[in-house]
């Protein structure tokens, strides 16, 4: 299997533990189940994620820098 | 030239400034004469201004913006659909017909394509790169030798091209081998036995039938000896990069998932114009990425690169909002709307009313378009905004909610 990490489509996914979960759910005033979505099965997505936890992506982006997403793990 | 000072930088990084503007700020700077601290505040602080100006009002209705920024010059876009791009020769769907074959999130494109990247020695060496070229591309009988058809024996005849054979197998070391394994092939995908002589095939019907006979070549035209049945044709190019040339293949088919896996093929840049299979298998965000990319370059193609990118980003956000890629319109986003109104609005009115009073369904009036429907002010802007009058007492001066 290629490792997808590498291709320059895909940007860096980490995991991110509760307590930063919580942070960041205060800091844009959202629910959990607010945040963008993204399938476990995905295969851009940490090995030891699990349905509920919450992703990092930190992109390249056009507009600034970087631009960090967080998306909700799902399924 | 202005070296910049410490001074310069703490007034750049004190503004609210993104990075990638304050780095322009930086290299403005640079570039021009004896630009004094102060100056150089000057030209932060007006940068700024500008900066927090542009930025989207809370309540702004940016969707609908994005959709009149891209909707514009779509008008604008030529119905032609066909059309070789510039690079090599390969036929590509452009213009408004890809617009909306992206924005409908096609199973399938109407010409799929690929862009193969190589890796080291395989980019650099023509021979190396035509090896991957080979086992990208679908090699069928005609391409491989002569197949005719002998009546009186009830007998399938393929002559193989020695030259061919060894050009599409350059690792193998003889014909024969070749011919041996194309043979094994034959026989797996017809069911027949096969005689093999040097590079001539024989194989025939097991009873003498001449419809059968005529069957099998049908059949033999279909089965693919080497490379991606999905891939048609692969065109190679030598391309410039910031240091060199490299070859780069672009396939007319795509089977990116396979082609990923292909020795010599640069796995970090080879991509493809199917959504769907980037999405397979490199997940949602890379899928979010081509979506982008693909929408900036059918604009651009067209003439109409002052779309601002942050539309295009926004559509690829909504598309790939839940983990998966939906198309706009009916079957995706505009279909999943809460609002029965507002999905009724939009397409197959009847059918939206009908399933929603089947289901007893309810619309709480939250969003644009209902609120149009039924003219009452829209939560949009302004009209998002709630005011509540308080007073001042005569005695303390002091505001009160009453």
């Amino acid at each position: 299997m290629v490792d997808v990490s590498q291709h320059k489509l895909v940007p860096e996914h980490t995991l991110v533990d509760e307590e930063a979960v919580d942070e960041v759910l205060q800091e844009y005033n959202v629910e959990r189940t607010n945040l963008p979505k993204i399938k476990r099965k995905d295969p851009a997505v940490p090995d030891e994620a699990e349905s509920g936890d919450v992703v990092r992506i930190v992109r390249d982006s056009r507009t600034t820098d970087q631009a960090v997403v967080y998306r909700l793990v799902i399924e | 030239m202005t070296e910049i000072t410490d001074d310069m930088e703490a007034v750049v990084e004190d503004t609210q400034l993104p990075r990638r503007l304050k780095d322009r700020v930086y290299r403005t700077i640079e570039d021009r004469d004896d630009v004094s601290v102060e100056q150089a505040d000057n030209i932060a602080r007006a940068v700024e201004v500008r900066y927090l100006d542009t930025r989207v009002d809370p309540l702004d209705p940016v969707g609908t913006v994005s959709a009149q920024s891209i909707g514009e010059p779509g008008t604008q876009m030529t119905m032609n659909t066909f059309h070789y791009a510039g690079v090599a020769e390969i036929d590509v769907t452009q213009g408004l017909p890809r617009l909306i074959e992206l924005v409908d999130a096609r199973k399938t494109p109407d010409t799929p394509m690929m862009t193969v990247h190589l890796e080291d020695e395989y980019a650099e060496d023509r021979e190396r790169a035509h090896e991957v070229v080979w086992s990208i591309e679908a090699s069928k009988i005609l391409a491989l030798g002569d197949v005719s058809t002998n009546v009186a024996d009830m007998l399938v005849q393929v002559d193989l091209n020695d030259d061919t054979l060894m050009e599409r197998w350059p690792r193998a070391s003889n014909v024969e081998e070749v011919a041996e394994e194309i043979a094994e092939t034959i026989e797996d995908a017809l069911g027949v036995s096969t005689q093999q002589v040097g590079t001539v095939i024989e194989f025939g019907p097991d009873q003498p039938s001449y419809r059968r006979l005529l069957q099998l070549v049908e059949e033999l035209r279909d089965v693919v000896f080497k490379g991606i049945e999905e891939v048609t044709r692969v065109v190679i190019r030598k391309e410039k990069t910031d240091d060199g040339e490299e070859f780069v293949l672009y396939t007319e088919g795509s089977a990116f998932g396979d082609v990923l896996a292909i020795e010599g093929v640069d796995a970090s840049r080879t991509t493809c114009n199917n959504i769907h299979e980037i999405h397979r298998n490199l997940g949602v965000e890379a899928a979010r990425e081509a979506i982008i990319n693909e929408t900036m370059e059918t604009l651009e193609e067209q003439g109409l690169d002052d779309v601002n990118v942050r539309h295009l980003m926004l559509v690829a956000d909504i598309m790939t909002n839940r983990g998966t890629i939906e198309s706009i319109g009916r079957h995706g986003i505009s279909g999943s709307k809460e609002s029965v109104l507002a999905r009724a609005a939009f397409e197959v009115t009847v059918n939206h009313l009908l399933d929603a009073a089947i289901h007893g369904e309810e619309d709480d009036l939250n969003g644009v378009i209902e609120n149009v429907i039924v003219g009452k002010p829209v939560a949009i802007g302004t009209g998002d905004v709630d005011l509540r009058m308080g007073s001042f007492s005569a005695n303390t001066e002091q505001p009160s909610d009453d």
